[in-house]
Parts: structure tokens; sequence; C-alpha cells
């Protein structure tokens, strides 16, 4: 307990750091920052849809309720960092394809729209330069194998909201178990 | 310049530079302080979630201080864990899941206290206030039962440290000590075990007399946040979204009360992996009162039960028994009357006869 009083010179200059941190941290923050570590809201917003189309909602939360987005957006500045420009890309095609196709948002597009524009990404069939290469294939099955991490994994990581398919898959989480008490 | 004036310039400057600081600093820990949540802790976005779900909390009109204390009170520690935040983030490390440490945690319980005194108070009289000196330097226990981690699940969850960092020496025979004395009178469920603050809930109101849609009966029960602190995750869950205990005697499945409350009891009160009643510290219903929550006879906070017989009693009996001066020989889990699972056969060995 004692030695933590001690105020070191690391700690006085941590402390300093707070300071001026904190200082320009009020004299800026308020301009329309995203609520997201690394989407944009609209961004997100996007991938909430995409999320209910590949996990769609029905008597158990669908992808956007469980925290698909969440998972991602928390994930791509940790761990997945190397999907970021993916994302990114992948997004913005999808934004512009969909403007390009119906003008509109891919949001705005009514269920079985949505979900014929991506089988069409699943099949690689998207024209225009931006997704050359397959990244319409790949981007989509990258969306779908994280979709599926944030549903099925630890609620830890940012999906699962409430370990709701935990429950629907009737596994205890926590798991019920005592203690030895000498082996009974 | 010789070496003497040197040293006094840069004595000159050095307390310039000190006192700006101090100015500097002291004025903006003040506005820090008085100035509301949502202009101050939540400029930090790790932060931001907490504040905003405060403000949708039971908890709603408290300042973050009346909880949190402010930094300095906190001591150093504090004011070291927010300045390790501005410097993680500028190398743009993962800084969100911040918890509060042990410390930090009886801190805010000493606060939570200073407003819920008769829940403290009956938290004090029963079993969940025992301290890490009562759990982890237990004689009996240890030399049946090797401490391992997984005594940390279900008491002393907050500890910062791994069982190997509190105890030693890790064997059966003993004698057993704390590598640290001064956890020795820790709560080892302290009210954050059970509570979660920050979660959604509505500070109580008297109802809208006017508005037919407010009389009692039909009111929203205000949902509480009664939770369970997982260690393995250093998350809360809701109750709501724990599961319920599905227990077998043999073959048998035994009815268990559908009670939100009662996921949380479980937790620790808890069955072996088989779930087998009776096993481990499983203290589920069974016989004559099975299906009851454990709520419907145990106080929450003090645990007593001896007070809750009459409620039900001598009311619901075909026995016409004094139930509440009878002795239910509790505390064997073999004896015949355990309250827990007395049955009609333990009393009347030709049960069949009875007419029910
Ligand atoms: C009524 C008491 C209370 C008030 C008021 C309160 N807190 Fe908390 N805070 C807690 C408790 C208890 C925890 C431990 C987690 C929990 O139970 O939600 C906590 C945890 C936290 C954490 C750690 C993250 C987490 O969720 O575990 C942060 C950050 C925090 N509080 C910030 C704040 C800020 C900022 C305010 C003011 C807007 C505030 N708190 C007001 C009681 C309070
Ligand atoms: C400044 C006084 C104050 C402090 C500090 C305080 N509370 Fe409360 N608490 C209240 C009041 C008042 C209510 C009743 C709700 C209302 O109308 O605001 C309440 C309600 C509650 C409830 C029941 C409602 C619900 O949301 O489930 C719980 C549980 C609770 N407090 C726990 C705590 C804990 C745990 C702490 C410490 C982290 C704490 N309180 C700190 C004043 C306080
Ligand atoms: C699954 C949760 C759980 C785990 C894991 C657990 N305990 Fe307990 N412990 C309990 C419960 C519940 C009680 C109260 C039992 C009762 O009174 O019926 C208890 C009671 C105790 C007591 C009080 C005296 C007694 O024997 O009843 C001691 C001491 C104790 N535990 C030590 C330990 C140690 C040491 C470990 C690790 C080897 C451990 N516990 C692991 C839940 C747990
Ligand atoms: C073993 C779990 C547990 C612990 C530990 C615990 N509580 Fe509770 N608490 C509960 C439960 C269960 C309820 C009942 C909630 C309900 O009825 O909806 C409750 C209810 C409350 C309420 C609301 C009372 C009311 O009349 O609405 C307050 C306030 C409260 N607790 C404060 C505390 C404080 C302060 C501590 C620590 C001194 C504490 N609790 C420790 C489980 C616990
Ligand atoms: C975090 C684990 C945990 C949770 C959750 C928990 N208990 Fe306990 N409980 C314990 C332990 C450990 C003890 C024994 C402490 C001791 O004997 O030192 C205990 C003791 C008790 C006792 C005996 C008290 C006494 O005076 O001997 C009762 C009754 C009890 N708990 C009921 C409940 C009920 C009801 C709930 C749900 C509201 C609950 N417990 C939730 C761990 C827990
Ligand atoms: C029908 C009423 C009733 C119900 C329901 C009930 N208990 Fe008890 N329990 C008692 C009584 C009576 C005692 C003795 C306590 C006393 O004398 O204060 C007791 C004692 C205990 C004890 C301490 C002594 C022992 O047996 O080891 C624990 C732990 C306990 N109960 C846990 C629970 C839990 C957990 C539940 C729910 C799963 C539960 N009880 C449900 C009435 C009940
Ligand atoms: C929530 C209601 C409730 C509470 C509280 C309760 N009981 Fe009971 N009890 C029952 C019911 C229901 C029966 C079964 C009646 C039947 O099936 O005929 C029963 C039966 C019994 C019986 C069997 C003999 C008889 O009279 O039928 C005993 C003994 C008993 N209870 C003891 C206790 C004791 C001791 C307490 C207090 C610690 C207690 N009960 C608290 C509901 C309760
Ligand atoms: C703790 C012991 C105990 C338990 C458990 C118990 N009883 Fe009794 N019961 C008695 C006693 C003692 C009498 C009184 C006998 C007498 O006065 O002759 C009695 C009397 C009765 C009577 C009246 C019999 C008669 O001849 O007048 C009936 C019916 C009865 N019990 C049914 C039940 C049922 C049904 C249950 C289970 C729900 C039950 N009992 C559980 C102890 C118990």
């Amino acid at each position: 307990m004692n030695n933590q009083n001690k105020f070191s010179r690391r700690q006085f200059l941590q402390v300093t750091g707070v300071g001026v941190g904190g200082i320009c941290l009020l004299a800026n923050c308020g301009n329309s920052i995203s609520i997201w570590r690394f989407f944009s809201n609209t961004e997100a917003k996007l991938m909430d849809a995409i999320a209910d189309q590949i996990i769609p909602p029905d008597d158990w939360p669908g992808g956007s309720e469980s925290g698909v987005t969440n998972f991602i957006d928390k994930q791509l500045v940790g761990p997945y960092v190397r999907f970021q420009q993916d994302y990114r890309k992948g997004l913005l095609a999808i934004h512009d394809s969909c403007n390009d196709i119906y003008n509109k948002q891919f949001e705005e597009l009514d269920w079985n729209e949505q979900t014929a524009f991506l089988e069409k990404m699943e099949a690689g069939k998207m024209h225009g330069n931006i997704w050359s290469n397959g990244f319409d294939k790949t981007f989509f099955s990258l969306c779908r194998d994280h979709a599926m991490q944030a549903y099925y994994g630890s609620s830890r990581h940012g999906g699962n909201r409430n370990n709701k398919s935990y429950q629907m898959l009737e596994l205890d989480y926590p798991l019920i178990i005592g203690q030895n008490r000498y082996k009974s | 310049m010789n070496k003497k004036t040197l040293l006094h310039k840069s004595l000159l400057v050095l307390s310039v530079i000190i006192l700006f600081f101090l100015i500097g600093f002291g004025s903006f820990y003040s506005y820090w302080n008085s100035a509301p949540a949502s202009k101050t802790c939540a400029s930090c976005h790790e932060i931001e979630n907490s504040v905003n779900i405060l403000a949708q909390s039971t908890h709603r009109t408290l300042t973050c201080k009346e909880c949190h204390g402010t930094a300095l009170s906190n001591g150093l520690h504090s004011l070291n864990e927010k300045s390790m935040m501005v410097f993680n983030h500028a190398k743009n490390e993962n800084t969100e899941d911040i918890r509060l440490n042990e410390p930090q945690m009886l801190e805010v319980m000493n606060n939570c206290t200073r407003c819920h005194k008769i829940e403290q108070s009956k938290w004090l009289s029963g079993g969940h206030s025992a301290k890490y000196k009562d759990i982890f330097l237990n004689e009996k226990h240890n030399k049946t039962e090797q401490l391992n981690f997984d005594c940390l699940r279900c008491h002393g969850m907050f500890a910062d440290v791994d069982i190997d960092e509190l105890v030693e020496p890790l064997d059966i025979k003993g004698p057993w000590k704390f590598k640290d004395s001064a956890v020795a009178n820790n709560p080892t469920i302290p009210c954050l075990a059970c509570h979660q603050i920050h979660n959604e809930g509505s500070p109580y109101k008297s109802p809208e007399y006017s508005n037919p849609q407010d009389i009692f009966y039909k009111r929203k029960h205000s949902v509480s946040n009664v939770s369970y602190y997982n260690r393995h995750d250093k998350t809360k869950i809701m109750a709501e979204n724990l599961p319920t205990l599905k227990l077998w005697e043999n073959e048998r499945q035994v009815k268990v009360s559908d009670d939100i409350l009662m996921r949380n009891c479980i937790q620790c009160h808890a069955p072996n992996g088989k779930h087998q009643a009776g096993t481990s510290d499983d203290r589920t219903p069974r016989g004559v009162h099975e299906g009851l929550s454990c709520m419907a006879c145990h106080d929450v906070h003090s645990n007593d039960a001896r007070q809750s017989c009459i409620k039900c009693h001598p009311a619901i009996s075909h026995c016409k028994l004094d139930v509440k001066t009878m002795n239910t020989s509790f505390a064997d889990p073999k004896s015949p009357n355990n309250i827990h699972w007395v049955a009609c056969t333990n009393c009347h060995k030709d049960a069949k006869t009875l007419k029910k």
C-alpha cells in the first residue's frame, strides 16, 4: 500500500501528461465524433444491416442486436487491424454499388433486395472496378465469418450480447458447477 | 556562464515551470471535479459508455464522485491509471475494457453503504460478509481441499492476483498465510458481486394517481439490477441472462423455481457437474418445498430464513405442526429433516395412506 503513495518522477510526468492531455481533450472533443472505434457512424449503420441479413432476427436476436458490428469494430482496432482496409473499401463499395443500381442506400432497400444484393456478392457477380479480383466474394465471406464469430463467441469480445446464442443452444453460461466439496 | 549561475538559472526556470504547472493543473483539476460528467469523464471515450449507461440507471441523479470519489481521494493509483489511458490512447492500444481494481471496488462499496446502511447491516450479519481470512485460512477446508484458482470464482472474485500470489503454501499441510497480510479483512462477497450499477433502471417515484395506467397493479415493475460477477470474463451478467438450474434426483428431474433472482444464488450454491441433487453445495428445495425459490425463505442480505415460515405456515399444512419451533436440522445435509429436502415420507413412513 505504502509504496503506492510515493510520487515518483515517472508518475509525475504521467500526471502532467493527463493534465495536458485532458485539456486538449476538453478543448476539442465535441464535434461529430463517431461513437465507434474504427467505423464511421454511416459505416456502422450499413454493417448493422448486413449483419441482420447474415443472421436474421427471429425468436432470437439477429446479427445487429447481438452486437456483430460492435464485435467487428472492436476487433478492427485490436487483433484484426489487418482487415481495416478491407472493411473501409468493402463498405464503400457496397454503398457505391447500391447508389449506382438502386439510387438508394443499402439500408433503405427492402429485405429481399438486400438479400439479392448480398447473394450476388457471395457468387462473385458484382460489377465495377472496385470489386475486381474477386473482392466481392472475399469481402462477403469476411463479413460472414466475422458475424459468426461475433454471434457465437464470448461476449467479452464485443458480440453475443447477453450471451443470447448460448441460451439459444441451451448451453449454461457460466457453467453451473459446485466446488469439489471433498469429492462428493 | 559559470557553473553556479547555470545552476541558478535552471532552478529558476524549473520553479517557474512547476508554478505554472500547479496553477494550470489546479484549476483544471477543480474544473474536472465540478463540471458535469458529460464534459469531463466522458471526454475520454473509454469512459463515455459508463457515463451514458449511468444516465439511464437508478442512480442517474448522482455524480461520479459520490461513488468513485475523486481521482485524488482514490489515491495515486487512479490518476496513474487515467494517465496510462491517455498514453495508451496515443499509442492506439485498446484501453476500453477498463475495470475497477479491488481497492477501487472496495472504495466504491464504502460509498454504497453510506446510503444503504440497512442492507449493509444485514449483509454483515449473514454469511456473505465472510472475510478473506475466514475463507482462505480455514484449516479444515485447506487440509481436505487444496487451494486452487477456482476458489476465487465464488469468493474473492475481485482479487487482482491469482491464488498463488494470494496465499502460501499451496499444499494441504499448511500453515497457511497471506503473502500480503493487508487483504485478510477484505470481504469475499462484496455488494458488487451481486449488483450492477452502470445499468438501466429507473429511480423510484410515486404513482401518477390521475393516470389510471399508473395505478399500482398496472405499473411496470422496475427491473432490479441483480447480476453475477463472472471472474473469468471480468464482466457482470444480469440475473435474467443467467441459466436456470436443471437438476436431477437420480433419473427424476427436480422442479426448480423459475425465479430470476435464484439464478444468482445457484451460481455459487451449486451441485456437481452432473447436476445431481444434494451434491456439493446444492441446497435446491426438494420434498415438501420443491419448486420454491431460495428467496421464499431467505432474506437476500442477512440470509435469515427463520422469519419466513410464518408466511406460509400454519396456513398451508397437513400436519398442524408449529414449524417455527421444529428441528429441521438444516446444518446436516444428511439429516432426514433437512429443511431443504424434507419430504412427507421422512415423517410418515406409510406415505401412501396419506390423503393429500
Ligand atoms: C451509484 C454509484 C456509482 C456512480 C454514481 C457512478 N459509478 Fe461508475 N461504477 C460503479 C460501480 C459499482 C462500478 C463497477 C461496475 C458496475 O457495477 O457497473 C463502476 C464502474 C465504473 C467504470 C469501470 C467500467 C465498468 O463498467 O466496470 C467506469 C469507467 C466508471 N464506473 C465511470 C463512472 C463515471 C464516469 C461516472 C459518472 C458519470 C460513474 N462511474 C458514476 C458505481 C458508480
Ligand atoms: C447518494 C446515495 C446513494 C449511493 C452512494 C448509492 N445509492 Fe443505491 N440507491 C440510492 C437511492 C436513493 C435508491 C432508490 C432509487 C431512487 O429512487 O433513486 C437506490 C437504489 C438502489 C438499488 C435498488 C434499485 C436497483 O437499481 O436495483 C440498489 C440495488 C442499489 N441502490 C445499490 C447500490 C450500490 C451497490 C451502490 C454502490 C455502488 C449504491 N447503491 C450507491 C442511493 C444511493
Ligand atoms: C462454486 C462456488 C465455490 C467454489 C469454486 C468454492 N467455494 Fe467455498 N463455498 C461456496 C459456498 C456456496 C459455500 C457455503 C456452503 C454452505 O454453507 O452450504 C462455501 C463455503 C466455504 C467455506 C466456509 C466453511 C465451509 O466449509 O462451509 C470455506 C472456508 C470455503 N468455502 C473455502 C473454499 C476454498 C478454499 C475453495 C477452493 C478450494 C472454495 N471454497 C471453492 C462456494 C464455492
Ligand atoms: C449474494 C448477492 C447479494 C449481495 C452480496 C448483496 N446483495 Fe443487495 N440484493 C440482492 C438481491 C437478490 C436483491 C433483491 C432484488 C429484488 O428483490 O429485486 C438485493 C436488493 C438490494 C437493494 C434494493 C433493496 C430494495 O428494497 O429495493 C439494495 C439497496 C441492495 N441490495 C444493496 C446492497 C448492498 C449495499 C450490498 C452490500 C453491503 C448488497 N446489496 C449485497 C443480492 C445481493
Ligand atoms: C458469489 C457466490 C455466492 C452467491 C452469488 C450467493 N452465495 Fe450464499 N454463500 C456463499 C458462500 C461462500 C457462503 C458461506 C460463507 C461462509 O460460511 O463463510 C454463503 C452462505 C449462504 C448462506 C448461509 C448463511 C449463514 O449465515 O450461514 C445462505 C442462507 C445463503 N448463502 C443463501 C444465498 C442466497 C439466497 C443467494 C442468492 C440471493 C446466495 N446465497 C448467493 C456464496 C454465494
Ligand atoms: C423452505 C424454506 C427454505 C428455502 C426455500 C431455502 N432455504 Fe436455505 N435454509 C432454510 C432454513 C430454515 C435454514 C436454517 C437457517 C437458520 O436457522 O437461520 C437454511 C439454511 C441454509 C444454508 C446454511 C446452512 C446449510 O444448510 O448449509 C444455506 C447455505 C442455504 N440455506 C442456502 C439456500 C439456497 C441456496 C436456497 C435456494 C436454492 C435455499 N437455501 C432455499 C430454509 C430454506
Ligand atoms: C413460500 C411458502 C413456504 C414457506 C416460506 C415455508 N414453507 Fe414449509 N411448506 C410449504 C408448502 C407448500 C408445504 C407443503 C404442504 C403440502 O404439500 O401439504 C410445506 C410443508 C412443510 C412441512 C411439512 C409438514 C407440513 O406441515 O405440511 C414442514 C415441516 C415445513 N413446511 C417447514 C417449514 C419451515 C420450518 C419453514 C420456515 C423456515 C417453512 N416451512 C417455510 C410452504 C412454505
Ligand atoms: C417433519 C415431519 C413431517 C413432515 C415432513 C410431514 N408431516 Fe404430516 N404430520 C407430522 C406429524 C408429527 C403429524 C401429527 C401426527 C399426529 O398428531 O398424530 C402429521 C400429521 C399429518 C396428517 C394428519 C394425519 C392424521 O392422521 O390426522 C396428514 C394428512 C399429514 N401429516 C400429511 C402430510 C403430508 C401430505 C406431508 C408432505 C407434504 C407431510 N404430512 C409431511 C409430521 C410430518
